[in-house]
């Protein structure tokens, strides 16, 4: 077969195994049938391994690091994110939350195979020893935080659920929603750590990731930081989640708050990554 | 004396304030917010864009607040200071003086992480076997008798309750580092024209540009040929304090270090000499000077001069405009004339054809040269930001993934030959995040004491 054509095959393979998968394991979500979930997991690791196999064939074939355009870097955010994901889930049995991180992952990568430009060597400056460590670095660290999100979104949607039904059924008394999804899903406590743990993975690998970044434009453009419009918007981000450090060590702001401003830091990740590259030029626009 | 006490709560009060980790929490958000301004509104360009771009009170606000240059701005070295400010106030105030707990008797079941055990064998033995137990495990342990009641206490990773302090005093030696290139260091850039020389004003340092080359390939992707380029090489002599000649190269990501200070390659460009005649006789004074571009050459005894405005390496034959391929193969220039201050216009013109400015007088573009855009900086900083980040990242590291907890074990004889054993945990995160593992522990433990 001609590398290329592996390429795409994986491709393919990556998303329809993340688009099954994902289907899965909401309806394990809902019906936790223990079949479900080993099925759902066989999915995403399969998924997840011809992700990394495509991205070798890809550089196997060019010869050319594949991460440094939108199509590359977007292929292993997803396959990061459901990386660290598997890792977590075997770690403290969260196969419940899978559905979703894979339908946010199969999301991004379908998006990222619309900026396949083909072929194409890098620019001097991007042609460097450090794109290899950098990069990787920081998409690894917004796969963290893509993780930490969903938790948050769990969080949340189980923390107002509750809310909206206490009244409906007083104490003591069930209903089927308690019974069923909400009832199985870790309590809110358990999701707050959890947030806490995949960010925990995050913001030392952002952190790495900003470092690395500044000492290879140190050697590029001659200053280690530059007010570049995507190094700034990283500093953003990494001082929001250093924030939300801080908020967590105090007992007041744990929980609802400290999932709010996790919403509000993943956000200000995808601007970071998407929005800078997308809207604002600079050096490090990958359109330049 | 009564003068001192108000200072005192001054001083105390905003002690208290600067402390606060919430108050440092808001000062981290001005910070980013502040920062995320910087990305969205375009910084270090003319006034007249930002009129362009955004309603006038809006452009006139970000003019007036410095939001142009907002990482110069005073809002922004002062969300800093604050940031820092209160970072070493809490540090000191909470951060150090909590470190170290004193082993002390609790209420077992007042800690919301507890839980009983009863264990077979006199107090003496449950104790020893409780520390071969969490000994076992990488606690380590120490026994006391505090008011009669036999405790022990384990610790684990007590070492990384040092985290907090390492990632604090990481941030303030990236400060001081970024501190000293404000003070001591100094940045630039110069252009070299091919065999011309350049002095660093700073160092005094000579570099010369012997040669300059560069690879650019057409490529075919899906939106059409796009002109990669591949290499940038300056071949260059430089000239250091020590006063001898070497010869050395510089590339993109490969700059060079001549006593300390980095010479990097940035850009490349055209210069180009022009010939003057007016009639048929070449103007020598006029002529021969390479121009860079934006460069005019004033016509004497007209008020016009001719402004080199950019060189063009390929002109399309077909449309006889500048084609997108960088490399040359049928360059021309691009001159513009001013009448009077008034420009008249533009035009492209191909390399050696003459341009007839009236009165006798015209000029030709006669051949380019190749210049080297360089950026030099010395910044004495590094190596502490450098030593800063190393240590912020062990630092986040002790943080995150070494938990310091201590677990309260009281032994009590229970009668028939046994003992309670009440364990209490606490860590410095509080217990949510220790649950699972005490939960395991104490089950193995239960464990343990069946065989
Ligand atoms: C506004 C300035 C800051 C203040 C007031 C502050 C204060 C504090 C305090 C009081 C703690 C201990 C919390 C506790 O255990 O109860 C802490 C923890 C910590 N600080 Fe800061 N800090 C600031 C800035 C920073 C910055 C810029 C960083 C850089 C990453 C940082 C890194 C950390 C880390 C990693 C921890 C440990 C968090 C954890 O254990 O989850 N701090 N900070």
């Amino acid at each position: 077969m001609h590398p290329m054509a592996l390429d795409a095959v994986l491709m393919i393979l990556a998303l329809a195994a993340y688009a099954v998968g994902a289907v899965v394991l909401v309806v394990y979500f809902f019906s936790r049938e223990g079949w479900m979930r080993n099925l759902g997991a066989t999915l995403a690791i399969a998924g997840c391994a011809s992700q990394f196999a495509q991205l070798a064939a890809r550089y196997a074939e060019t010869h050319i690091w594949p991460l440094l355009n939108l199509y590359g870097s977007l292929s292993l955010f997803s396959a990061m994110a459901v990386a660290i994901f598997i890792a977590l889930a075997f770690r403290y049995r969260l196969w419940f939350a899978g559905g979703f991180l894979l339908a946010i992952a199969a999301l991004f990568l379908a998006y990222g195979t619309t900026w396949n430009e083909g072929v194409m060597p890098a620019v001097p400056s991007l042609q460097s020893y450090w794109a290899k460590i950098h990069v990787p670095l920081v998409v690894s660290s917004y796969g963290a935080f893509l993780v930490s999100f969903v938790f948050s979104g769990l969080y949340l949607a189980r923390y107002y659920a509750e809310r909206r039904l206490a009244p409906a059924f007083p104490a003591g008394s069930t209903s089927a929603v308690f019974d069923g999804w909400l009832g199985t899903l870790p309590s809110l406590t358990q999701l707050d750590i959890l947030v806490y743990r995949a960010v925990s993975i995050g913001l030392p690998l952002l952190t790495l990731g900003i470092i690395t970044g500044a000492a290879w434009a140190h050697e590029a453009w001659g200053a280690y930081w530059q007010w570049d419009p995507k190094e700034t918007a990283a500093l953003a981000s990494w001082i929001l989640y250093a924030s939300y450090m801080h908020l967590h060590t105090r007992t007041s702001w744990r929980g609802l708050r400290c999932n709010w401003w996790s919403v509000i830091a993943f956000a200000s990740i995808i601007f970071c990554y998407l929005g800078v590259n997308i809207w604002i030029s600079g050096l490090h626009s990958y359109k330049v | 004396m009564a003068s001192a006490q108000p200072l005192n709560n001054l001083k105390e009060n905003t002690l208290r304030f600067l402390g606060n980790v919430t108050v440092g929490v808001a000062l981290l958000a001005l910070w980013g917010v502040l920062t995320l301004i910087g990305v969205v509104i375009e910084q270090g360009k003319d006034p007249a864009s930002y009129f362009s771009w955004y309603p006038a009170p809006i452009a006139r606000a970000i003019l007036r607040l410095d939001f142009n240059d907002i990482y110069h701005s005073v809002w922004y070295l002062l969300s800093i200071g604050l940031v820092l400010a209160s970072m070493t106030t809490a540090t000191f105030t909470k951060v150090i003086p909590r470190r170290l707990p004193p082993h002390q008797a609790v209420k077992i079941d007042a800690i919301p992480l507890h839980d009983r055990v009863t264990i077979v064998g006199s107090v003496e033995e449950v104790r020893a076997g409780i520390e071969e137990f969490f000994t076992a495990r990488g606690w380590s342990v120490m026994k006391r008798e505090i008011d009669g009641t036999l405790w022990s206490f384990a610790d684990r990773f007590n070492w990384a309750r040092v985290g907090v302090l390492v990632n604090h005093t990481a941030i303030l030696i990236i400060a001081a580092g970024t501190i000293m290139y404000w003070a001591w260091g100094f940045s630039g850039e110069t252009a070299i024209l091919t065999g011309q020389a350049a002095q660093i004003p700073q160092t005094h340092d000579l570099i010369r540009l012997d040669r300059f080359s560069y690879t650019i390939e057409p490529i075919m992707t899906k939106s059409g040929i796009v002109y990669q380029p591949i290499d940038y090489v300056s071949h260059v002599t430089v000239v250091g304090r020590n006063g001898t000649p070497a010869s050395m190269i510089v590339r993109v990501n490969h700059p060079i270090d001549l006593d300390g200070t980095l010479i990097y390659q940035a850009s490349y460009g055209f210069a180009m000499r022009f010939l003057v005649f007016h009639g048929k006789a070449l103007v020598r004074e006029l002529s021969g000077r390479p121009l860079l571009e934006g460069d005019a050459i004033a016509i004497p005894g007209t008020g016009r001069s001719v402004v080199y405005v950019s060189f063009v390496p390929t002109i399309d034959p077909r449309t006889h405009l500048p084609s997108p391929d960088p490399r040359i193969s049928d360059p021309g220039a691009v001159l513009g004339v001013i009448e009077s201050g008034v420009p008249l216009g533009e035009m492209l013109l191909p390399l050696r054809s003459p341009l007839d400015l009236g009165d006798g007088w015209r000029v030709v573009p006669a051949h380019e040269v190749v210049y080297s855009g360089f950026q030099y900086r010395y910044d004495p900083g590094v190596p502490l930001v450098a030593a800063g980040a190393g240590l912020l990242l062990i630092g986040l590291i002790i943080s995150f993934y070494f938990l310091p907890a201590r677990l309260h074990v009281r032994v009590d004889d229970a009668g028939e030959g046994r003992c309670t054993v009440g364990v209490a945990a606490t860590t410095v995160k509080g217990y949510d995040i220790f649950e699972e593992a005490f939960h395991d522990l104490i089950a193995q433990l239960k464990h343990v004491d069946q065989r």
